[in-house]
């Protein structure tokens, strides 16, 4: 029998009993137990410490307010390195262990997608909620995801560049994975249908520091702007490589660049960089607010995408379980069924029972001003 | 064309940055013969001092080059003492997977002290740029480049005119003579590791600097840059490693300039694979300087391997297929069929780097064929899943043994680095050439495994599919390497002149067991795939290369056994210490590092 991390489990009832005088009764009592399958050491650790962070902070709040019908809500942490080798043997532990009811995770799709035949002989949901590779959700009717599907945020970035700032010569710089792959694709058709032309698409690998011969590529194509299919870290690289060659032409960026560190790292290089964000610190949205302003009090610091990807996933698992059971069965038939919860990435979010994942992402347009995500005035909140 | 000038100051630029990696790498390998797979990490760490110097005591940039040199030099000292100078007398196989070990724990301790979140390293020099060309560079290039000059000539100076600098080149030259004349052979030990960890630790922080931007997981591909460029120099040879960096530098700028950034790093193999083809001991390496890079057979540790009679072995595959029905457990199944898919891997490199004594770092490169050859067969041609498995197995044999081929006439490290080169161009190849791979995106909906028409659709039935596999391949190799064309190999390995000499042509048997070891390999990869159901260029990636010389190296090099042995270890390791959370890597560095120390050999002893 695979042994329960008492330290996750201590830690949530810790939480509970620190826990602020709520509307409800702080839950207590046998918990109901979550897995987790992510990186925690390896190159992508850094992801699997944000989704902490998200993860603890909607159970603070599930678990203060009652929890599941009285019970904590937890989760058991199995590091993969995002490593198909290992996810596929996490898949097996969470699968065999009957208290894990669903399955969150994991970070990349080959780690993700090479645990899937396992949970779905097994019939336990796979909750990817970063996993926004088309096929991800085909694996299977146990595989679901509320994960930004590409083809729903990219059109919005397209619009923002070509409409709002009428961008007409674009270059494309991704990030060449599965991802940026899939984003490029969809943001170079958009964009095109919009009237813009495309002079340059370069797909740079993850690990890529050094971008100066890739600028003088762009430069010599002679864009009038520049759009970024990139994670924050990478983006902020590129973004002071720009500034160093002496281009400073508009720049778009993907909602993955929305995080504080996009600033440290980026420094005065980043300032008036666009992206068309799901949510931004000031946003009025009650949900946002509560979120922004609980995770600044716990953290010290802004959340970012992936905090709030974290953050949003706890918040529908719990829904469901509330209203549908907390056996797997009732979780993945929950999931078809469950209307409207609030989201800060959708706003409301409900699934596609046929797609498995949730359309209609928020989308607010920001800039980079004065070292802070703003929101790009004169306009309000779309959608 | 006046692109063409910005294009070849950025080569430069960033060949630069490499020579300062290089630099160290070339003086270790100089003395002690070993590729210092560590180096990465000590660059991290230098980079995190600085960091730290910078951000809580604001040093100013002289005063923190210093503070990171000490800092790098102690741990340069530590390593030696404790991770190498144990394992002196050994064969240089044993130190290498110390250093594999080193990085690990290295790599780990600063991610857990500092998080994983990248960091911004802020520079103190002034934003002052200069126009070249049509583009700029700024203050902190001309500081890299000054101090990359700086220290060459430095030690230029230090090996020609000191004393301590004689005893360092008579040690390269040649230790036991060195040793005889009353050279202090751990003192020039000491010192080198001191000067090239000190210049990896600098080097670190000024490309932390210049990035604006440190993370702990940026080491393996600072080693794997670093690596590339003082063998293209010729290993071992300082201002080798110079020029070869920024002959680097260049090829990849020029290959952007040409093809596209997603070009990149395969024009940077393949230039490394051509020169290795072109002077096998590196560009510069003169009649006057060849130290004989060890004759094959020394690279590998001579040992008596521990007898396992028959029985017992017929006895542990009979326990291993009976265990399903005893202790089902799902999790331990999938967990041993993982380590059988590795055995598999480990046997191929076993029998090519163990019994042959070609050490290739490059087998995740096999496995990548065998599981795109099998997956596509299956996908696109509607071949039957165990018949798409067996001809990914041969289709890799004849990939792998073309690939490698021109690579025969290699020895010792240019060998293994070149594999490495051709692990890393099949990768490459993999991303590019999207009609047939679909690229990044990958190969989704991969057929699950069946057999002659029924499905292996419980854990039960895939671990004993892949046992089963298992056992008849590790059954053949026996009998090949009891037979007269196992001793052939092995004095192929032992010897080349003297087997030469009794007119076996070499490249013959080499090919012949790099196709019978690269079968392996795809049928491991083949089956992966259908497990997965998906994989794209990055499920086979070049970790899983270490991984398998580290499986081999632990079990004893050409032991069959052992490589089963091994596997079991490093797959079953990680997943017992999961208790350990965050520090599991960490604990698994350190059990690896111990396990050289008492077993240089292996576990089972070499072959």
């Amino acid at each position: 029998m695979p042994v329960l991390h008492r330290r996750f489990l201590l830690g949530a009832s810790a939480a509970l009993l620190l826990g602020r005088a709520a509307q409800a009764e702080p839950a207590k009592g046998e918990p109901i137990t979550m897995g987790v399958s992510g990186p925690l050491t390896g190159p992508n650790a850094q992801y699997g410490a944000q989704w902490k962070q998200g993860f603890d902070l909607a159970l603070e709040e599930i678990n203060t307010d009652g929890g599941i019908k009285g019970r904590p809500l937890a989760y058991v942490f199995e590091d993969t390195q995002s490593d198909p080798r290992q996810s596929v043997a996490v898949a097996q532990k969470f699968v065999a262990n009957p208290k894990i009811v669903v399955e969150l995770g994991d970070f990349a799709s080959p780690a993700s997608m090479a645990a899937s035949p396992i949970y779905q002989r097994g019939k336990l949901v796979q909750f990817g909620f970063t996993n926004s590779h088309p096929d991800f959700t085909k694996g299977g009717d146990y595989m679901w995801s509320n994960s930004v599907s590409q083809a729903d945020e990219q059109p919005l970035s397209a619009a923002y560049a070509v409409k709002r700032l009428g961008l007409k010569r674009i270059a494309v710089l991704h990030l060449n994975t599965d991802w940026g792959r899939t984003s490029k694709d969809v943001f170079v058709k958009t964009a095109k249908e919009l009237g813009a032309e495309i002079v340059a698409t370069e797909g740079y690998l993850p690990d890529e520091k050094d971008f100066r011969s890739t600028i003088v590529r762009v430069r010599d194509a002679k864009p009038d702007g520049v759009m970024l299919m990139s994670y924050y870290s990478d983006a902020a690289l590129i973004c002071r490589q720009l500034k160093q060659a002496g281009l400073t032409l508009p720049i778009v960026a993907a909602s993955s660049v929305f995080s504080p560190k996009f600033i440290e790292l980026g420094g005065d290089a980043v300032e008036g960089v666009h992206t068309a964000s799901r949510y931004f610190p000031d946003d009025p949205r009650p949900q946002v607010r509560n979120f922004v302003t609980k995770f600044k009090a716990k953290y010290g610091k802004d959340p970012d995408a992936f905090n709030a990807y974290a953050y949003d996933t706890i918040m529908v698992m719990a829904k469901v379980m509330r209203e549908f059971g907390t056996d797997r069965k009732s979780i993945h038939d929950g999931l078809a069924k469950v209307k409207d919860v609030p989201s800060i990435i959708f706003g409301k979010a409900t699934f596609d029972p046929r797609t498995r994942r949730v359309d209609g992402a928020m989308s607010v347009e920001l800039v980079v001003k004065d070292g802070k995500f703003q929101l790009n005035e004169p306009q309000a909140a779309v959608r | 064309m006046s692109s063409w000038i910005d294009y070849t100051v950025n080569g430069i630029i960033i060949g630069n940055i490499y020579a300062l990696l290089a630099v160290g790498l070339a003086l270790i390998f100089g003395v002690s013969r070993l590729i210092n797979f560590a180096h990465g990490s000590v660059y991290v760490v230098g980079a995190y001092a600085g960091f730290l110097a910078v951000t809580h005591l604001g040093t100013p940039l002289p005063v923190t080059i210093v503070i990171v040199l000490v800092v790098g030099a102690l741990l340069g000292l530590v390593i030696e003492r404790f991770g190498l100078r144990p394992l002196q007398g050994y064969a240089h196989i044993a130190p290498l997977l110390a250093t594999i070990g080193i990085s690990f724990v290295l790599d780990q301790l600063v991610q857990l002290f500092f998080t994983p979140d990248p960091r911004a390293v802020p520079s103190s020099l002034l934003e002052v740029r200069f126009q070249i060309g049509s583009g700029t560079i700024g203050a902190l290039d001309l500081v890299i480049a000054g101090i990359g000059l700086a220290s060459a000539g430095l030690l230029y100076y230090f090996l020609r005119f000191t004393r301590l600098g004689w005893a360092v080149r008579a040690t390269a030259q040649d230790r036991d003579a060195a040793q005889q004349m009353g050279v202090d052979v751990d003192a020039v030990n000491r010192t080198v590791f001191a000067i090239a960890s000190g210049l990896g630790a600098v080097s670190g922080l000024l490309v932390g600097m210049y990035y604006n931007y440190i993370d702990p997981s940026m080491s393996f591909q600072a080693t794997l840059k670093g690596v590339v460029a003082q063998v293209v120099g010729g290993v071992g040879n300082v201002p080798g490693a110079i020029v070869g960096s920024l002959l680097l530098g260049l090829v990849e700028s020029y290959g952007i300039a040409l093809f596209g950034t997603s070009y990149r790093n395969l024009f940077a193999f393949v230039l490394l694979v051509i020169v290795l083809v072109w002077r096998p001991n590196g560009l510069f390496a003169s009649k006057r300087q060849t130290p004989p890079e060890p004759m094959t057979g020394t690279f590998i540790a001579p040992s008596k391997p521990v007898q396992i009679p028959g029985k017992v072995l017929v006895g542990a595959a009979v326990v291993a297929a009976l265990l399903p029905l005893v202790f089902p457990h799902p999790y331990v199944l999938q967990t041993l069929t993982n380590s059988w898919l590795y055995a598999l891997l480990g046997l191929s490199l076993t029998l090519i780097a163990g019994t042959v004594g070609l050490v290739s770092l490059g087998h995740a490169g096999l496995l990548a064929i065998g599981g795109y050859a099998s997956a596509l067969l299956a996908i696109n041609c509607g071949v039957p899943v165990g018949l798409a498995i067996l001809s990914a197995g041969l289709i890799a044999a004849l990939l792998g043994t073309l690939m490698a081929f021109p690579a025969f006439r290699l020895r010792g490290h240019y060998l293994s680095i070149a594999t490495l080169a051709i692990g890393e161009i099949v990768s490459l190849v993999i991303l590019n050439w999207e009609w047939l791979t679909r690229g990044p995106i990958g190969l989704s909906g991969i057929p699950p495994l069946s057999l002659f028409g029924i499905e292996l659709d419980t854990d039960r039935s895939i671990y004993w599919f892949t046992l089963a596999v298992l056992v008849v391949l590790a059954a053949l190799q026996f009998r090949l390497l009891g037979s007269h064309l196992g001793r052939v190999l092995r004095a192929v390995r032992d010897d080349d002149v003297a087997a030469r000499s009794y007119g076996i042509g070499l490249n013959r048997y080499k090919a012949l067991a790099f196709a019978v070891g690269s079968f392996a390999a795809g049928i491991s990869g083949g089956i992966t795939s259908h497990l997965y159901s998906y994989i794209n260029h990055e499920t086979f990636n070049a970790q899983l290369s270490i991984l398998a010389l580290t499986i081999v190296i632990l079990g004893g090099m050409g032991n069959v056994t052992g490589a089963i042995v091994g596997s079991i270890l490093l797959v079953g390791l990680p997943e017992v210490f999961r208790v350990a959370a965050e520090y599991r890597v960490l604990i698994y560095g350190l059990v690896l590092l111990l396990l050289v120390r008492f077993r240089p050999q292996g576990l089972l002893g070499t072959v």
